[in-house]
């Protein structure tokens, strides 16, 4: 685990985008550790749903020194369970709000949706998302030092065995 | 062979999807809301069929005679049965694109399979409603509609002969077999409302109508189409004649068409084939579980000592998946030691999407196949991963 890096400036920001399964096919333009091969700096996980993801793990994300995190989900009105990607819609707005009171910028935070071959959209979007983060800067020091996702990710270790068994 | 067939089929009606999303806007795209037009021709046929019910008289002399009355003495009959005809057209194309769709894009694994099989067996009513239709107008086309249809059915072993009787209306043509006709046509149209009912039963919030924009050009399409080029009917039905030439619509008359070329028996046992085989589709995987990954990651599984009852997974679920019991304890973390009521997913109903998990604020959901320990862990690392990997 390597933690938080300080963010520097002029590098290019670090960017953690979760995919959905069904959209954006990924394996054609990622390398081995998951980052795309045009922007080395964006590292993509894959999900079974966009509306898998919760608004918190974004968050978190963040926290541990991500410079921006998005979502990508299917096309609005082809989403395989039908709802998924309306409903990370919504929470990610109110997640863009909730953080905007922490002086988080909305923009750090993006909800894409593309089609499984639509690969040179889904680039042309990521590629805009890092130019406005490069004109952003580097986040806002967080409050406490130590980002939490490195306290409760070595903690609950113990819960998946827990759960494997049940 | 079936396998590599699927995913190339999919990769087509993908691809398909962007280029249409080029041109429309996504939430208009024609094709993601197939359901939701065969419903709407499906209620345009309802609406424009009682209109007709009105006029029609079940009767040998008198069938082709009110059909003709209809479309020529009522105000806008003829083009109300325009588009009753064009409309089941549209009907069975839409139906169809809807099967092909959800079998390319993999829309019938798990517990899909309930609004799969509910959809073949609408299928099959459909095509036979329409024929039925057919034989209502009581034209020459009407008569060797008829005349195959019994041969079909006569040609069954051992019950054929009963099926043929039960349908006409006795031995021969009579007097009752037009009223037969007219309630195989209107019986299997409302229970199509009741297959209908199985068919959203396990979805929360189906897509059962098509954008406003879409019922409004549909509507038009079909009106234009019936003023445009009108339905009419042939020579009166005169029972022992040989029919002349006659155009056959292919989207309910193919397996009549099919019964010129081989014996009855062969069509009937190739309809009962493909309807059979569709029944099979939901339980023949097109991926093996690792090819599957992460979209098989296990039943999502409710960690009983955080949930707080709160319900929201149970709003968002799109399959009904989660209910709502009265909790037989309280929770072990501070949020749930009051609740009322406690999550339950039912195994038979979830389709491991996760998207309760997306919902839940308490981390009292898990995919048993990726926890949300590893997720984050994951994001972690990635975060490591991404710094390394700017210049």
């Amino acid at each position: 685990m390597t933690g938080a890096m300080p963010a520097q400036g002029d590098r290019a920001p670090r960017v953690i985008g979760f995919v959905c399964d069904w959209a954006v096919g990924t394996s054609a333009i990622t390398d081995g550790d998951g980052r795309l091969r045009a922007h080395p700096s964006v590292v993509l996980i894959r999900v079974p749903c966009s509306g898998f993801i919760r608004p918190g793990w974004l968050e978190d994300t963040l926290k541990a020194g991500a410079d921006g995190v998005f979502v990508v989900g299917c096309p609005y009105g082809d989403c395989l369970n039908r709802e998924g990607n309306y409903l990370m819609r919504e929470r990610m707005d109110q997640l863009q709000r909730r953080l905007q009171r922490r002086k988080v910028d909305p923009s750090r935070l993006a909800m894409l949706a593309h089609g499984m071959h639509d690969e040179a959209a889904f680039l042309a979007e990521v590629a805009a998302l890092l130019n406005r983060l490069r004109q952003l800067g580097p986040p806002p020091a967080p409050r406490t030092s130590a980002p939490r996702l490195a306290g409760p990710t070595t903690a609950p270790q113990a819960v998946p065995a827990e759960e494997g068994g049940a | 062979m079936y396998r590599r067939a699927l995913t190339a089929l999919q990769k087509f009606t993908l691809r398909l999807d962007v280029a249409i999303n080029r041109v429309y806007p996504t939430d208009l795209n024609p094709l993601y809301y197939t359901g939701g037009l065969t419903n709407l021709f499906l209620f345009i046929l309802v609406v424009s069929g009682i209109f007709i019910f009105f006029y029609y008289v079940p009767s040998l002399f008198e069938g082709h005679a009110s059909i003709v009355y209809l479309t020529e003495q009522v105000p806008y009959g003829g083009l109300i049965r325009g588009i009753h005809r064009y409309s089941a057209d549209a009907f069975i194309v839409a139906a169809v694109l809807h099967l092909l769709r959800n079998w390319f894009t993999d829309r019938y694994l798990f517990s899909r399979d309930s609004p799969w099989i509910s959809g073949m067996f609408m299928l099959l009513l459909g095509g036979f409603i329409g024929a039925t239709g057919y034989i209502l107008v009581w034209d020459e086309r009407a008569l060797a509609v008829l005349g195959v249809f019994d041969g079909l059915l006569r040609s069954i072993p051992i019950v054929g002969r009963a099926f043929a009787e039960l349908v006409i209306g006795g031995e021969g043509l009579g007097e009752a077999t037009l009223p037969r006709i007219l309630l195989l046509h209107v019986g299997p149209a409302s229970a199509l409302y009741v297959l209908l009912w199985w068919h959203y039963v396990r979805l929360r919030h189906p897509k059962i109508w098509p954008p406003a924009t879409w019922v409004l050009v549909n509507l038009g399409v079909v009106t234009l189409l019936a003023a445009l080029i009108p339905a009419v009917s042939g020579t009166p039905a005169t029972p022992g004649a040989r029919p002349g030439a006659m155009p056959l619509d292919v989207f309910f008359l193919l397996p009549f068409w099919l019964a010129g070329l081989m014996p009855p028996l062969l069509v009937v046992l190739l309809v009962a084939g493909l309807f059979v085989l569709g029944f099979v589709i939901p339980y023949v995987n097109r991926e093996s579980d690792p090819e599957m990954g992460v979209r098989h990651a296990g039943v999502a599984q409710v960690i009983d000592g955080n949930c707080t009852g709160c319900e929201l997974c149970y709003y968002d679920c799109p399959y009904n998946a989660i209910v709502m019991v009265p909790s037989p304890h309280p929770g072990l973390s501070r949020a749930a030691a009051s609740r009322k009521l406690l999550a339950v997913v039912l195994d038979s109903r979830c389709v491991e999407c996760g998207i309760c998990i997306g919902a839940c604020p308490f981390e009292a959901l898990e995919l048993p196949g990726m926890l949300e320990s590893e997720i984050t862990r994951a994001a972690t690392e990635a975060v490591g991963v991404a710094g390394a990997g700017r210049a």
